[in-house]
């Protein structure tokens, strides 16, 4: 075999680790609305709920315990995140990575502000003020915006046929929850910070995977991840788990009260299903590019529904199997492309 | 905090309409397994690049 031959075939080899990435992104990020969904029906959040809600609203108590829960999220996170660097032997390179601050580390802690208080907190104020369907359809736009960055900070390749694979994705996500979307909106009148939090979810993850993106340029995309989570675990437990306290919303009373066996089981399994999907999604990044990984990452909505439906028995509609078909055709789209078109993944 | 009478109901309620048996303790079975299978896939992607 001549070297361009081994070269093609090492090329293709590559990108159908990628896509095998971002199909485990979205089975993951699937799998993760069962503890997602769950977590709010117990103790202590349950609780915490009915006493914030009590004093200040409903929209301010599903804002506070929402950023509780994403914190004990974030630290699930990161013990799922050590047992997958510890299985590959990377704390090694952890530690180097975490020193060059300057080259590297910085995109991944920059890629944690965009990620986690921007997208994960928009979302929740999304599904808190306008609801849980909006919110989903509002995230699914991220790709749109990871991939136009991508493309304009440093020039990552969109193929017209990877383009008409995300927004056929795109389109079978709005398809999925588009009845959800239309009761929801024809429920209430403007709630206007509901679509801020539907933007800031999907600028937040676009932004997000455009940086790490720029920080997978350096560095490894498991120990990339794992500083992301250090510096979203700083950002709820240093700065807004503590300012939350400090304005009198009850903080550590309800967090001290989430060590109960059941509550953790779920959160651990939170920990798992997010964290995993999540190292997906970068490991993705510079085998097939910010735009491919995160529209095949979209997938997750198919996935949620196919999820809920076995394990909540809540049927799906029609407009699901529509929106699932499109999902299935977008990705078909992206895995036909010939692997030549994707031998260079940036521009000239 | 131990859980309330109406929390473990509603944990409960969750899973009553499952078409999985067993659903509240197969969910995590289904996520161990995909987590062995991704942490396999993981260990045979760093020897292979």
């Amino acid at each position: 075999m001549d070297l361009k031959a081994l070269k093609a075939q090492e090329s293709k080899r590559k990108i159908s680790k990628g896509y095998m990435w971002a199909l485990f992104c979205a089975v993951f990020w699937g799998i993760w609305y069962l503890p997602g969904t769950v977590v709010w029906v117990l103790n202590p959040f349950d609780e915490m709920y009915g006493e914030i809600a009590g004093a200040s609203g409903d929209a301010v108590s599903l804002v506070v315990t929402a950023v509780l829960i994403t914190a004990f999220n974030a630290l699930t996170v990161m013990l799922a995140l050590m047992l997958w660097n510890g299985v590959l032997g990377k704390f090694g390179e952890l530690g180097r990575t975490l020193k060059e601050f300057h080259p590297c580390s910085k995109w991944f802690f920059l890629a944690s502000i965009f990620g986690g208080p921007v997208a994960i907190l928009g979302s929740f104020m999304a599904m808190g003020f306008i609801g849980g369907a909006f919110a989903a359809v509002a995230a699914l736009l991220y790709p749109v915006i990871g991939s136009v960055l991508a493309y304009y900070w440093y020039g990552e390749k969109i193929s017209k046929r990877a383009a008409t694979g995300i927004i056929i994705i795109i389109l079978g996500g709005i398809t999925i929850f588009g009845g959800g979307v239309i009761t929801e909106l024809a429920a209430g009148g403007v709630p206007w910070i509901g679509y801020l939090g539907g933007l800031m979810a999907a600028a937040g993850w676009g932004i997000e995977g455009a940086i790490a993106g720029k920080g997978l340029d350096i560095s490894e995309p498991d120990v990339g991840l794992t500083l992301r989570f250090l510096g979203e675990n700083i950002i709820w437990w240093i700065i807004i788990v503590p300012i939350l306290a400090i304005v009198g919303y009850p903080m550590y009373s309800f967090a001290f009260q989430a060590f109960e066996p059941l509550t953790l089981l779920v959160l651990i399994f939170a920990g798992i299903t997010f964290g995993f999907c999540y190292v997906c999604w970068y490991k993705s990044f510079p085998l097939i590019g910010v735009g491919r990984g995160q529209g095949i990452g979209n997938l997750y909505g198919l996935c949620a529904i196919i999820f809920i439906f076995l394990f909540f028995g809540d049927v799906p509609a029609w407009t699901i199997l529509v929106g699932g078909t499109l999902c299935v055709i977008g990705s078909f789209v992206m895995f036909t492309e010939e692997t030549a078109a994707l031998e260079t993944l940036r521009g000239e | 905090m131990v859980q309330t009478a109406a929390a473990m109901e509603a944990y409960n309620a969750y899973w009553a309409n499952s078409f999985i048996p067993g659903a509240e303790i197969m969910w995590m079975v289904l996520i161990l397994i995909l987590a062995v299978i991704a942490l396999w896939q993981a260990r045979t992607f760093v020897s292979q690049f």
